[in-house]
């Protein structure tokens, strides 16, 4: 009983942190009709700041660390972006009114990464003195990448089934080419390469780290208004998108806590980096998975796939997971 | 001034299909094209231009507006366009016949 109290209070204080602050902020004043926008080059050039800085770090840090550690919780990463997209392929299957190909776009984008929710799980983590290994954000690929190709791999060996596309031959260093160039994964691999090869202190301390929270909050602001205007988007789709993306966070988050659990008593992953993989798999790609899924699989409703995770997976990630997975954590270790 | 007449190709469709449309009016030989951001309302949704942050810039919408000397260049652009991409992405074309000053550029 005491355990459930101290848990249920810790998750309370959580739900003050100023990133959800903000994030619900943008919904209700996107809610109330406030013509207040921001621009979309700031929203670029925040998520690029934010990877930049997530990079730069892991990287300073990767040189003094021993990489063989890395190994387990990067295999971990891929087993659960591939075990996320299994499932989530297995649980559209059954519900009739989806479509296939929308079930399978779904549950790419689910097992992706998303680069904001994984900033604002920093910063929490941060905020609860809770430490991780300097390469955790380097797991970010791993998750992503095969997350996405195995969606979009299954999709075309569906499709070609049903015939429907007979010259679409599958080309998966093409998708692989395609999400490492998107904006999210090159600002994260850059900022790992300047963090590791050159001296950049200076420069990440004057500039990247001292910005990181405040653009992060209005990232947040952007988020919070996006899920409210792509809200609209998914009632037109079937209701089991809401409520996919509602549990499957949660669900997927889990799966990786579980499998994080066991490199921490295999090779001492540390529980910071246990919950930071959670949150990996609890988040839905909002930045890179969708174009990546709509030339993939041209042929499913990006209706149905943004609108269940922008609207309700990211959402639920960062105001539910990210607290949930840190007081879990926190009442395991 | 001696103006003459030509034809002018409009796609309006989706950011992301960019590339490959551009590279079905280059096969077909026209000289050029001109793109423009352009939201609005159509079958598919509402699409904002770019004064707000869309979180997936790609999903906006462009207008190719591609000119040519002859009818015939016109409809094989427009007839490639529709099939290879307006089965599963949103996209409007038509023709309009306008003039131009110089008809050696086109």
């Amino acid at each position: 009983m005491d355990f459930l109290i101290d848990f249920l209070s810790r998750l309370v204080s959580q739900f003050q942190s100023p990133t959800l602050g903000f994030l619900i902020g943008g919904m209700l004043i996107a809610a109330c009709g406030s013509r207040l926008t921001i621009p979309d080059a700031i929203y670029k050039f925040i998520v690029f700041m934010l990877l930049m800085k997530i990079g730069i770090n892991g990287g300073m840090e990767i040189r003094d660390a021993n990489l063989v550690e890395m190994l387990l919780p990067a295999l971990f990463s891929m087993l659960t972006g591939i075990v996320i997209v299994l499932l989530g392929i297995f649980v559209f299957s059954l519900i009739p009114s989806v479509k296939r190909e929308d079930g399978y776009a779904t549950a790419g984008l689910f097992g992706a990464v998303s680069a904001s929710t994984f900033a604002a799980a920093m910063v929490a983590l941060d905020e609860e003195s809770i430490s991780f290994e300097a390469w955790v954000p380097a797991l970010y690929p791993f998750m992503d990448i095969p997350a996405l190709v195995l969606a979009i791999v299954l999709a075309s060996i569906y499709m070609k089934k049903q015939n429907q596309d007979e010259q679409n031959d599958i080309d998966v260093w093409a998708i692989v080419k395609d999400s490492l160039q998107g904006s999210a994964l090159s600002a994260l691999l850059l900022g790992l390469a300047l963090g590791l090869l050159t001296i950049p202190d200076r420069v990440f301390e004057s500039f990247y780290e001292p910005l990181f929270r405040g653009f992060l909050s209005v990232l947040m602001l952007i988020m919070g208004m996006e899920a409210y205007a792509r809200i609209n988007e998914l009632r037109r789709v079937a209701h089991w998108y809401a409520v996919y993306a509602f549990v499957g966070p949660i669900v997927h988050g889990l799966i990786a806590f579980g499998l994080g659990y066991i490199a921490h008593i295999l090779v001492d992953f540390s529980p910071g980096g246990v919950v930071l993989l959670a949150v990996m798999a609890a988040s839905s790609s909002d930045i890179s998975g969708p174009p990546t899924l709509r030339s993939g699989i041209p042929s499913a409703n990006p209706s149905a796939y943004i609108g269940a995770s922008t609207s309700v997976g990211t959402p639920v990630a960062i105001a539910i997971c990210i607290p949930l997975f840190i007081v879990l954590a926190q009442a395991v270790f | 001034m001696t103006l003459h007449i030509a034809e002018k190709v409009v796609i309006v469709t989706e950011k992301i299909i960019a590339k490959g449309v551009c590279k079905i009016i280059d096969e077909c030989g026209a000289t050029g094209y001109t793109i423009i951001p352009a939201g609005g309302k159509g079958s598919r949704n509402i699409r904002s231009t770019t004064d707000r942050a869309s979180v997936v810039d790609d999903f906006s919408n462009i207008q190719i507006e591609i000119i040519v000397k002859n009818t015939e260049m016109a409809e094989a652009i427009m007839d490639k366009v529709r099939a290879r991409y307006f089965k599963n992405y949103s996209g409007i074309t038509y023709l309009e016949d306008i003039k131009i000053l110089r008809p050696e550029k086109f």
